[in-house]
């Protein structure tokens, strides 16, 4: 049986840096307290909790698209201010615009910069080919399954190859079938091109399965952070064995935890 | 097909009770004339040619007011939509401009602009603001949230969020203001003549009236009614075409 083991703080060669970060509504209501998280480059992250408790206010103080009402949040070492391109962020549902073809809504950012070269069109053929929809690039999105229109948000979040990812429950609503399938093209897509995922969700095994290290979150906080030491590359045999479901119970019991445990 | 031709048939039906009725009572013409009557003058005014003058009056008007009340109506939306402050500070006005009759208005805009074809255009016009000032303020509150962050992400500013995504996804919306609005066009032209129009379909009715000339009347309300249909038929086939994209996939 394997050990878990409880990362020790890393500042130097951090990526996203969460350096005491809080959040609050106007109203006072707390989301997030003190948040001290550092996430070094090039792994695949997954912050787990409830619904609730924090985890998509966490990923849009990361994005820029929320700032924190205190500490500060940086990225390669920048203070975020707000949006940056170098950051792609899939959001729970799809997002694409139904009155644009597939191939447009791939090309989208690019299109709201500069205008579409013929390369650019190719570069998201090759995209759509990547994440298995070549064929329905001429298609609008209304008529795509559930999984095909998160594929093609997929395509359209990496057209411009971001260093990194934030992505917020993308699978949720996607059947288990769908979901294990799209899970092993993300895991491909992220590992050719070294990109660092910070992934959100409330599924414990869809976590373990995916992350490299899981981060779990608690009323505000994350108490705990697990590293997943399982052989890569990962496929659908890992979920059933032993170590697969000791990582998953560990997490759950982390979970349960009502008081944050000492790091 | 099947239901426009019950339709059809419905419409056939009712015309034979309103000739039989008539005739069976001899009701006076001047109070309700015949359906075969109101055919002949409409068929008369056609052929002999002196409709058609007042129909491209009224044609014009309706357009012109459509056109200038619906894109001044559009604009507003899209300002009164983005900007909070302006919205908060110039609603008031903008509804009083429609509660207020427009009929009421007429004697002034006659005043103002004088008889004829202008002041017609001028209260189709206004009546025509309202629905493209109110469905295009709604259509640009329909983007999703997430739509609206991803646009964030990729950098998109306030310019490009409103062309590339606030009005594209609120379109069908707008889209259904303006189906509102041609309809109103036409009555808020033919109601203009009424009272400052001296040319026009309008005009028309109130000149038949003088004459006591009741089967002329019915004659124009029925090709009121004709052009009202056309119109609303062509703006359904133009809406058609320019959502065509919105609706792939709606039927799979």
């Amino acid at each position: 049986m394997r050990q878990i083991s409880w990362l020790p703080m890393m500042t130097n060669t951090a990526f996203f840096d969460f350096d005491r970060a809080s959040y609050a509504y106007e109203t006072g209501a707390k989301i997030l307290s003190n948040v001290d998280w550092h996430i070094p480059k090039g792994a695949f992250h997954c912050l787990v909790g409830r619904s609730g408790c924090g985890k998509t206010t966490l990923l849009k103080l990361a994005a820029g698209l929320m700032l924190p009402t205190q500490g500060q949040v940086r990225f390669k070492g920048e203070l975020v201010k707000g949006p940056s391109q170098k950051v792609g962020f899939v959001f729970q549902t799809p997002a694409l615009l139904e009155w644009l073809p597939v191939v447009d809504n791939v090309l989208l950012p690019i299109s709201l910069q500069r205008a579409v070269q013929a390369e650019d069109r190719e570069n998201a053929l090759e995209l759509l080919e990547l994440v298995g929809i070549a064929d329905l690039a001429k298609r609008y999105p209304r008529q795509l399954s559930g999984g095909q229109q998160s594929r093609a948000g997929l395509a359209r979040v990496l057209l411009t190859s971001p260093p990194a990812l934030l992505m917020d429950e993308p699978f949720a609503a996607l059947d288990a079938i769908t979901r294990e399938e799209l899970q092993d093209d993300l895991l491909r897509l992220v590992t050719m091109r070294k990109t660092t995922v910070l992934f959100v969700t409330h599924d414990i095994a869809e976590a373990v399965y995916l992350g490299d290290q899981v981060a779990v979150m608690e009323q505000g906080h994350i108490p705990s952070i697990v590293t997943i030491d399982l052989k890569e590359p990962r496929s659908k045999d890992f979920r059933y064995e032993n170590d697969f479901s000791f990582y998953c119970q560990s997490i759950h019991e982390a979970m349960m935890q009502k008081t944050p445990v000492e790091m | 097909m099947r239901r426009s031709i019950s339709s059809l048939v419905l419409l056939v039906c009712l015309l034979l009770f309103w000739e039989i009725t008539v005739r069976m009572f001899d009701v006076s013409a001047l109070v309700v004339p015949t359906p075969s009557n109101i055919l002949l003058v409409l068929w008369d005014g056609l052929i002999i040619g002196f409709l058609w003058h007042h129909i491209w009056i009224t044609s014009v008007e309706t357009l012109l007011g459509f056109v200038l009340g619906s894109s001044i109506g559009f604009i507003c939306g899209v300002i009164l939509g983005e900007i909070d402050k302006l919205r908060r500070l110039l609603w008031p006005y903008v509804l009083a401009t429609q509660v207020v009759p427009k009929l009421a208005l007429g004697p002034i805009f006659i005043v103002w602009f004088g008889f004829g074809m202008t002041s017609t255009v001028v209260i189709t016009a206004l009546i025509c603001f309202f629905p493209l000032v109110e469905n295009t303020m709604t259509g640009l509150q329909i983007a999703a949230p997430e739509k609206r962050e991803l646009f964030r992400m990729l950098g998109a500013g306030r310019w490009k969020t409103l062309v590339r995504l606030k009005i594209p996804a609120g379109l069908p919306t707008i889209m259904a203001g303006v189906r509102v609005s041609i309809v109103l066009a036409l009555v808020g032209a033919v109601v203009g003549e009424f009272i400052g129009g001296s040319e026009g379909l309008g005009a028309s009715i109130i000149a038949a009236q003088g004459m006591m000339d009741s089967p002329l009347m019915f004659a124009l309300f029925v090709l009121i009614t004709l052009m009202g249909i056309l119109f609303y038929q062509i703006i359904l086939l133009l809406e058609r075409r320019l959502l065509r994209n919105w609706s792939k996939g709606e039927i799979l």
